[in-house]
């Protein structure tokens, strides 16, 4: 496997999904308003190549631009984009793709810090009343969301008890030239920080809201990265070299160097603003409008023609990937397979089902131990970040899990209902107001960022029993290998061979 | 309509470009592994030219891709193909087709044989092994016979256990009704003759009350010859006439999923003729593995006669359709449908799981949901039904169902639905929105993106883009 350089921008990795005839500079001028994000959604509909907006009408910055979901997978391989951006060979099976990232993510470097006169994004610096949030194109994505959206980001948060910073995702809606209101949802590191910790001191919560950060930042940001590490290490892991930070002007936060645009500002204690609805990833738009936390804006900076990244959210289900589906797959999924091994669980591998960002994650593992399967269900429920998650689904280990038909064979005719199916009670589990089997009462208003009536959580136990009767005409791998080179020389197209994994899968 | 026979529907798949020719010598177990990996990664039909013995062997005739990869290519489009109709046939139009093959008048045109008589040596055929030393196995075919001068046709599957001797796995209906009587097995038949032969094995109205060769001519395969078993159709590649004992051990190797679906029996066959037409097409399913033509098949009959049953049970129509993905092996059933009423899920699971005995799994989704696209309406299965007010057990008396690999012991067990549509009890307000192009953007905005779509320097879109 011959590894390229990871891309140490988004504008670089721009030029390369350019180079390889993989991105579409649409010259025409758009709209912010529902256009680039119809035309981006389009696009993803249709497996097209990544739209990057050169002129968007009504911006006042000059040569802002838009670029619509540039991590989005193809249908069949949601990690295609992920892995060029990260510098991996593009026609990597799923599993040697998830070795990679675990591999790098194994290998932690520390970032430097750069003078800020070096850093891209500070070509352009306002503070204070010559911030103008509404000059940036933040696009308004689906015609019944509540506002214009910045939802492509790392939200960079301390811990005030430590050295700790916290690098996160979560959408904000801008409001005017200086505020907006921003999506914590309780039970997420960043939230915990704000709610717990300087809510409750009445402390306003620095933040760096980076906007266009390098892909390996990004990718970090969605990550499950233990508490109190650093992240930035993690992404410097990831890139295969340091990551470079510079300091912000109004805070103590160091950022991202090569950002396309960064605002800095406070989340103020006990002050809320409105948010929503937004056609979020479950594929619906949800409601209600609620209030959630409100960020005072004190600085932006950014690069010359700087491009804002955005997300079509919403269409990251079904057969349609969008840059949220694509990373809970070629990134959380990596990761989340790596936190399970350093907590001592045994699995080959756990991913999210393709289709369904968040709710179900399907974990491949060759167990047989009483009890294991539960042990690690509980584990798993009770870390951070799965108020959003509802259902784990347990494989044999030669169950691809990132192969649906396998899975749902697997549920249909190896997850027997009387036996199988785990429910951790009725009620009794937090669950995040972002769903939609919940009436709005049950969501509650989000003053934590949680439903007001709890939830059940379940795991389903898809691995076969030794009792089951066997299948007598299952091919073994060389047989499957042996079948496919024969169907490779008759002309079948050899993409349409790779559920095989490699032989260098775990 | 006339649907074509074997050989026309494997050209109409070739000029469509979803059939591969193998010309290679393979090793005499290889067919079978190949047309299985080619089944499990939604790869074309085949067709091994060079195989030992009489004939060529194809594989995926009536097969068709995972639903969860491929968005534009349905699971029913070779069954489709096969049917005379547009590869690209919507659920409901192959639902209205099969469902009125059982109540049209149609005359059964008795001709001749388009097989020629040849031997008794039914192991020199080119039927496909599943490993070197396994005996040579029937995958896919019609057995057919003549009980007070009216034919019966019943699916069939089977080994080869000498020169003149198979032993077939049949429905236990089928092997009442035959007794001694002569029977005649008709390899490479037309999917009509197929298809109406495993409607009437179901004994599920209205393809009950006709005979099968009536139903398939409905379907367009209306010609058969008359030979020692009654009837066969006159198309089929390989006829074997015989006669029939009744034995008790079944035929080795994995059975065919329609063994799922009904009672059966074992006959053992002495072969007294056998007929081919030249250089015949004999069928090879890779029985067992996953999406394989007997899945397929199985799906598609089963689907059907379960939304021909459902509907006006309670006097009115609710169900837009049921479906058994093939993609979850018959194990699951997937069921959209209005909601009449509090409760009417509960009803709807029930009677569905009284009326197939394959599934012991049932998710039930909005009315609006697409048939035609399974990765969103799994997807509905997490997200909008409630992991424990939605998803409902049954006390463990229920029998075990036949397509899971558990229990099949004979204990009885739950059963489970998933009530994932929305609640007729909830106010308007409550229902979240779908996000889709046509329902996200003002019709200006539609209408300007696809029309501007090349010159903002897009690919043109040909097809499938979008809900």
């Amino acid at each position: 496997m011959t590894d390229a350089e990871t891309s140490p921008s988004l504008r670089a990795f721009l030029d390369r999904l350019d180079g390889e005839g993989e991105l579409v500079r649409v010259e025409q001028r758009v709209s912010w308003n529902l256009e680039a994000s119809a035309i981006s959604m389009r696009a993803a509909e249709t497996d097209a190549a990544v739209p990057l907006f050169e002129s968007v009408a009504d911006t006042g910055v000059p040569g802002a631009r838009l670029v619509g979901d540039p991590y989005r997978g193809s249908q069949r391989r949601p990690w295609d984009r992920v892995a060029r951006a990260l510098g991996l060979p593009p026609d990597l099976d799923s599993a040697t793709f998830y070795d990679a990232v675990i591999d790098r993510l194994k290998r932690p470097l520390d970032p430097i810090t750069t003078d800020p006169a070096d850093a891209p994004c500070k070509e352009v610096v306002r503070t204070g009343n010559d911030v103008d949030l509404l000059s940036f194109p933040w696009p308004y994505i689906h015609a019944r969301d509540g506002g214009r959206y910045s939802n492509l980001h790392t939200l960079v948060a301390p811990d005030p008890d430590s050295s700790w910073v916290d690098w996160s995702a979560h959408r904000t809606m801008l409001h005017d030239s200086r505020q907006a209101s921003v999506l914590l949802l309780a039970g997420e590191q960043t939230p915990n920080l704000y709610y717990y910790k300087y809510e409750r001191r009445e402390e306003p919560m620095p933040v760096a809201i980076v906007v266009g950060a390098e892909p390996a930042v990004q990718c970090t940001s969605v990550m499950w990265i233990p508490t109190g590490s650093d992240e930035a290490r993690f992404a410097g892991g990831l890139k295969g070299s340091p990551i470079e930070l510079v300091p912000c002007e109004t805070n103590d936060l160091l950022v991202p160097a090569s950002a396309e645009l960064v605002i800095e500002g406070r989340v103020l204690p006990g002050k809320r603003l409105d948010e929503g609805p937004f056609g979020d990833y479950f594929g619906y738009i949800h409601g209600p409008r609620r209030s959630v936390p409100a960020l005072e804006v004190d600085a932006v900076t950014h690069r010359r023609n700087p491009i804002v990244p955005f997300c079509v959210e919403g269409i990251g289900v079904g057969h349609t990937e969008n840059t949220t589906s694509s990373m809970e797959v070629s990134c959380v999924g990596p990761d989340a397979t790596l936190g399970l091994w350093a907590a001592g669980f045994d699995v080959v591998r756990c991913v999210p089902w393709r289709f369904t960002p968040r709710t179900v994650y399907v974990v491949a593992v060759d167990t047989t131990e009483p009890g294991a399967l539960h042990e690690l269900a509980n584990f798993i429920f009770t870390t951070w970040g799965m108020l959003h998650i509802d259902f784990f689904v347990f494989v044999d280990a030669d169950v691809d899990p990132l192969d649906t038909r396998a899975v749902l064979e697997a549920i249909a005719r190896h997850a027997d209902p009387d036996a199988d199916f785990h429910q951790f009670g009725t009620e009794t589990m937090p669950k995040v107001p972002l769903n939609i089997y919940q009436t709005p009462d049950e969501k509650g208003d989000v003053q934590t960022g949680t439903s007001k009536a709890k939830t059940a959580k379940a795991y389903i136990d898809a691995t076969r029993d030794g009792s089951e009767a066997s299948v007598q005409n299952e091919l073994t791998r060389e047989a499957r290998e042996r079948a496919q080179s024969v169907l490779a020389a008759a002309g079948l197209p050899e993409e349409r061979l790779t559920l095989v994994d490699s032989e260098e899968s775990r | 309509m006339t649907a074509p026979d074997l050989r026309t529907t494997v050209e109409r798949l070739e000029a469509d470009g979803d059939l591969l020719r193998i010309d290679d010598r393979l090793g005499v177990e290889e067919p079978f592994a190949v047309a299985g990996e080619a089944a499990r990664v939604s790869g074309p039909a085949l067709c091994f030219t060079d195989v030992p013995g009489t004939g060529r062997l194809v594989s995926g005739v009536r097969g068709g891709p995972d639903q969860t990869v491929e968005r534009s290519r349905l699971p029913w489009r070779r069954c489709a193909t096969a049917l005379g109709l547009d590869a690209d046939a919507s659920y409901g139009s192959l639902l209205r087709v099969v469902r009125k093959a059982g109540t049209t008048p149609s005359a059964v045109e008795e001709t001749s044989l388009r097989a020629e008589r040849t031997a008794r040596d039914v192991t020199a055929l080119a039927l496909p092994v599943s490993t070197p030393t396994s005996p040579s196995l029937v995958t896919d075919g019609i057995v057919s016979t003549s009980v007070d001068g009216r034919t019966r046709w019943a699916p069939v599957r089977g080994v080869v256990e000498g020169r003149t001797a198979l032993r077939l796995s049949v429905p236990e209906r089928f092997a009442d009704a035959a007794g001694d009587s002569p029977v005649a097995l008709a390899l490479g038949v037309p999917t009509a003759a197929t298809l109406a032969t495993h409607l009437r094995a179901t004994g599920a109205r209205p393809w009950r009350d006709r005979e099968a060769p009536a139903i398939a001519a409905a379907l367009g395969a209306s010609n058969v010859a008359a030979v020692d078993g009654g009837q066969v159709p006159a198309d089929a590649e390989v006829v074997v006439e015989g006669a029939a004992t009744r034995e008790e051990s079944p035929p080795p190797d994995e059975p065919a999923r329609w063994e799922c679906t009904v009672p059966t029996a074992t006959l053992s066959v002495s072969a007294t003729r056998v007929s081919t037409r030249p250089d015949p097409l004999l069928p090879c399913v890779p029985l067992g593995a996953p999406l394989a033509d007997d899945v397929h098949v199985t799906s598609v009959v089963e689907s059907v006669q379960l939304s021909s049953r459902v509907n006006g049970y309670w006097g009115v129509s609710p169900v837009e359709w049921v479906w058994l993905p093939v993609e979850a092996g018959l194990g699951l059933c997937l069921v959209a449908s209005e909601l009449l009423y509090a409760g009417f899920e509960w009803q709807l699971a029930n009677t569905l799981f009284s009326f197939s005995s394959s599934f012991d799994k049932i998710v039930i989704l909005d009315a609006d949901s697409s048939v035609e696209n399974l990765a969103r309406a799994l997807d509905d299965m997490w997200v909008k039904a409630h992991p424990s007010h939605d998803w409902h057990f049954s006390d463990p008396a229920a029998p075990a169902a036949t397509a899971p690999h558990y229990r099949g012991d004979g204990e009885t067990g739950s059963r489970l639905y998933v009530n994932a549509a929305w609640d007729p009890q909830w106010d308007e307000e409550y229902i979240a929105p779908r996000v889709a192009f046509e329902t996200m953007y003002p019709q200006e905005i539609q209408e300007g993106v696809r029309e501007r779509w090349e010159s903002f320097g897009f690919e043109t879109v040909e097809s499938g883009g979008g809900e």
